[in-house]
């Protein structure tokens, strides 16, 4: 007999378990607005119960015990017997909490970490004194299985009878009226893979069409010149006649029946092929259609997360929102959650003003938020406004005066409005690696960096002062299409999305300026930049026909630079693909695509460009220090990381920022490097190593007071804030976690500690 | 041999039918005695002159005869990547990668045989020289790495098996389908 396997349902019952607490959660905060609200109790009242049962079904009793509790106060809710006040609320989140945790430690034993049985008696008394004394917290589960199949419980019969029937009679009607099922996306996604195959076949299939009717018009050709050559055949002809003629008539009948023949194949095909394209378009779009799914299932955390922050941060706040049906693509989804997060933090922390100050200006004195999305073109508009201070550009002026971000001549020069956008400037919040120790949150530099990267979007500012801020976020409908230029160096294709393309033009190899060893050319009063795509690329020269230089400018986050190709491929709508599961991060590539040909083509990254071609000519935007090359040329780094390919990218970041690189492939062969001698300015340590760990060894380093003093840098994937502590805790002077790991912020990081 | 996808029996067991018929022949009688061995099945290749073999259980198909669209800026030991049937693999120099020197045909962007491996993670086709035959062996016959192997090597190579007069090295997936730039 297969054994029967708990876990696999324990997997489902999360994911099952996710959507209840999510629809619970948003129900307590509707019903703190609307207490009487007969929907949503009953819906409350289901979702419960039915998390309820789906917990004890799968063996986790103490879920099922705190879901029964909750069942048990809203049955009273229904029944009139009791009203739903705000302050219940409280309870309501401690114990949805406690099932997420519950639920997340699915089979621990975590009854030394939290309590439940003092949960549950704070639970039973929000259900009213007259509660009935726990009877199936502590029921054996079989017991209660079987009562809650049969449909009625033996307990508190006169209340609880007649609405558990309507539950079930409720339930019963929804699964007849079932339409929806809930598939894997990688499932999804592996369909999709298919769908471009067909789409990449069609586009051949379209191809050989073409083909079968320039052969057709061979063959008509071939026809008309058989004919002249048989009527000449018959006038040049002398001596024996008979068997020549034989063979004109049999070789005249081939061509006639090849020629018919032909022509009926090529009409068939093509009136198929354009048949299927049809059906493979409609394939195409419904197949992306399958990966879009409504706002709301995003948006509808964001009520408990505002109340949760205003509490934090003893501010009264509201939520309002607009647009939930709005429909994005599944991958756009999964990313905007963090950003929309971070943007809603700093509207209640910055932008929502304390009570008092409110009532003082003459505000209500709850802060409202609002989010709002709505579809614009083959684009979604996301827009967080709050009622709050908004943003003052004289106090963003003086602070980044005083961070050394501008001077003081360029903030007087700037407008309100480029004052307002200094939010978004890399550095203007301190950096992101810090503060994240701090807890303090994220800046807005990240939030705009990870949009318009990850995104392919854009994230705009608008403020009164006085009266709040808007930001507004334009990201694409999907990921999985862009329009993308395609140009030609060494011989090889390469895509570059067009949304960060400003202009394409072919430059006389007279308009290059040569400034201080790099080359510029003028454009339309401005200077820009000229950077070889190939040699960011590190690719061959190979020998170009032609004088003028084909150049595509691109700009990102104000900036442009001129990239040299060797030609212009084209522009077309392109599908992206992630280069697969083995390159997770690839310098300059954003994915790839496949064009109609099967040709597989890069897609670069133009912000990543930018970067590599700053690195490559020594160029550096405006406000960044000029580098110390002879300082850091003395400076040496102590990597120590077991994972090879880590190792040795973090090598290559370091030595082409001009450090010398030592390694080691655990903690214990690092620590011994360096009670031997060797003298590092820092050491970059992993956390998960063999033999020692790196939060072990940042103790050794802190605890060994010869060593005490080289600054310790934790690069990890572990981002839970109990590990940081732990880092932290161990003595480490920075924790970068991997979602917040590029070059840059390494760099800087290890360069202001060593400072 | 149950968790073998069907796609392998039919390209890697058509190849290598013969070569099991016969070794099952000569087999026939030990395995009679070993068969309360704890045994696993290997995939062998060629490298240059020498032979290693990754587990049949790690392999998901044989991809012959095909076209590499390089990528710019990766490690050496990627040559870049391939379309199978809609998916974007990547292409592993196995030779590069462990340190030796192949057949060499590597400079131009036709290549013949690769192994499509998996981990849980990652899948990536590794560049052979030639597909050999598929062996079983005891568990218990695998001989730690050569001790002449650097340290890189070891890396890549976690033991060696000595079959019929040949040492073939087990090849580490779980190194060599480390994610690249994972943290980057």
């Amino acid at each position: 007999m297969v054994e029967f396997d708990r876990s696999a349902f324990i997997k489902k019952f999360q994911e099952e378990a996710t959507e209840y607490l999510q629809r619970l959660n948003e129900g307590v905060i509707t019903l703190e607005g609307d207490p009487e609200n007969r929907a949503l109790i009953d819906q409350m009242l289901r979702d419960a119960h039915t998390l309820k049962g789906s917990a004890r079904m799968v063996g986790l009793i103490e879920i099922s015990d705190v879901a029964h509790r909750l069942e048990d106060i809203m049955v009273k809710v229904r029944e009139g017997e009791l009203r739903y006040e705000p302050k219940m609320s409280d309870s309501f989140f401690e114990a949805l909490d406690m099932i997420v945790f519950l639920s997340e430690n699915a089979g621990k034993d975590v009854s030394g970490e939290v309590d439940i049985p003092a949960l549950l008696g704070r639970l039973g008394t929000v259900a009213g004194a007259e509660a009935e004394p726990a009877p199936v917290a502590t029921a054996s589960p079989e017991e209660e299985l079987q009562a809650d199949t049969e449909t009625h419980e033996s307990a508190p019969a006169s209340v609880q009878k007649p609405s558990k029937k309507a539950v079930h009679d409720e339930e019963k009607l929804q699964a007849r009226v079932q339409n929806t099922i809930r598939v894997r996306t990688e499932q999804v996604d592996k369909l999709l893979n298919l769908v471009s195959e067909v789409v990449i076949s069609q586009i051949k299939d379209e191809q050989r069409v073409r083909d079968l009717r320039s052969l057709q018009a061979l063959s008509n050709e071939t026809q008309q010149m058989w004919v002249r050559v048989r009527s000449l055949a018959a006038i040049a002809q002398a001596g024996p006649r008979e068997s020549l003629d034989e063979d004109i008539e049999a070789l005249d009948q081939l061509l006639s029946d090849q020629r018919r023949q032909l022509g009926v194949i090529a009409k068939e095909y093509a009136d198929d092929t354009s048949r299927s394209a049809s059906v493979v378009a409609d394939l195409q779009e419904r197949g992306m259609s399958l990966r879009m799914l409504p706002v709301s299932t995003v948006f509808s955390t964001f009520p408990r997360a505002v109340r949760d922050l205003a509490k934090q941060f003893n501010k009264d706040v509201e939520l309002e929102i607009e647009g939930g049906d709005t429909e994005l693509d599944k991958k756009v989804l999964e990313e905007i959650n963090d950003p929309l997060i971070h943007i809603m933090r700093n509207a209640v922390d910055h932008g929502i003003e304390s009570v008092a100050d409110r009532v003082a200006a003459g505000k209500p004195a709850k802060g409202t938020i609002r989010l709002a999305a709505r579809q614009e073109g083959d684009h979604i508009v996301i827009e967080v406004t709050d009622d709050g201070a908004g943003i003052d550009p004289d106090k963003v002026r003086a602070a980044a005066v005083r961070k050394g971000h501008i001077s003081q001549a360029e903030a007087a020069s700037m407008s309100d409005r480029e004052a307002r956008y200094l939010i978004f400037d890399a550095g203007f919040s301190t950096s992101a690696i810090i503060t994240e120790i701090s807890g303090r949150g994220v800046g807005m530099d990240v939030v705009r960096e990870f949009v318009v990267v990850k995104l392919k979007g854009s994230l705009d500012v608008e403020s009164v002062p006085g009266k709040g801020t808007t930001l507004k976020l334009t990201i694409p409908l999907t990921l999985a299409i862009i329009r993308a230029l395609l140009v030609r160096v060494s011989g090889q294709l390469f895509a570059l999305p067009t949304s960060s393309v400003e202009e394409t033009l072919r430059v006389e190899p007279s308009e290059v300026i040569r400034v201080e060893g790099r080359e510029v050319i003028r454009r339309q009063r401005r200077t820009i930049p000229l950077v070889r795509l190939r040699d960011v690329l590190g690719l061959e020269s190979i020998p170009v026909e032609g004088k003028k230089l084909p150049m595509v400018t691109v700009g990102f986050s104000g900036h442009r630079m001129g990239f040299l190709v060797d030609a212009f491929a084209g522009e077309q709508q392109i599908v992206i693909k992630t280069l697969g599961s083995h390159l997770a991060h690839v310098d300059n590539v954003a994915g790839v695509t496949i064009l109609g040909a099967g040709e597989i083509v890069p897609i670069l990254n133009v912000p990543d460009l930018m970067h590599h071609a700053r690195q490559l000519t020594g160029m550096r935007v405006r406000h960044e220090p000029v580098v110390r090359t002879s300082e850091v040329g003395s400076k040496r780094i102590l990597i120590c990381e077991d994972s090879f390919t880590t190792r040795e990218l973090e090598r290559s970041i370091f030595e082409a920022a001009g450090y010398e690189v030592e390694t080691a492939i655990d903690g214990a062969l690092g620590l011994a490097k360096l009670r031997e001698g060797l003298k590092v300015n820092a050491v970059v340590t992993d956390v998960q190593m063999p033999n020692m760990t790196g939060f072990e060894l940042t103790r050794a380093i802190k605890g060994d007071e010869l060593l005490a003093h080289i600054p310790v840098i934790i690069v990890t994937s572990l981002e839970r804030e109990e590990e940081k502590a732990e880092g932290i805790n161990a003595g480490a002077d920075a924790y970068i976690t991997k979602s917040v790991f590029n070059q840059d912020t390494l760099i800087d990081t290890v360069e202001r500690l060593i400072r | 041999m149950t968790d073998i996808d069907p796609l392998i029996r039919q390209s890697v067991a058509s190849q290598s039918l013969d070569i099991l018929r016969k070794r099952a022949e000569s087999l026939a009688q030990v395995e009679e005695i070993e068969a309360t061995a704890e045994m696993f099945a290997l995939l062998c290749f060629r490298l240059g002159s020498e032979w290693y073999a990754v587990r049949i259980a790690d392999v998901r198909e044989i991809h012959n005869d095909f076209v590499v669209a390089s990528i710019p800026r990766v490690p050496s030991f990627i040559l870049g990547v391939i379309n199978v049937r809609g998916e974007i693999i990547s292409v592993t120099d196995t030779a590069a990668l462990i340190g030796i020197a192949s057949d060499g045909v590597h400079g131009g962007q036709e290549m013949s045989s690769a192994i499509i491996v998996h981990s849980e993670l990652c899948v990536s086709a590794l560049v052979v020289d030639e597909i050999g035959d598929i062996i079983e062996i005891r568990k218990d016959a695998v001989e730690p790495p050569l001790s002449t192997y650097d340290r890189s090597q070891v890396e890549f190579v976690s033991g060696s098996v000595y079959v019929d007069g040949r040492l073939i090295g087990l090849v580490n997936l779980e190194k060599v389908l480390e994610p690249i730039g994972e943290k980057a």
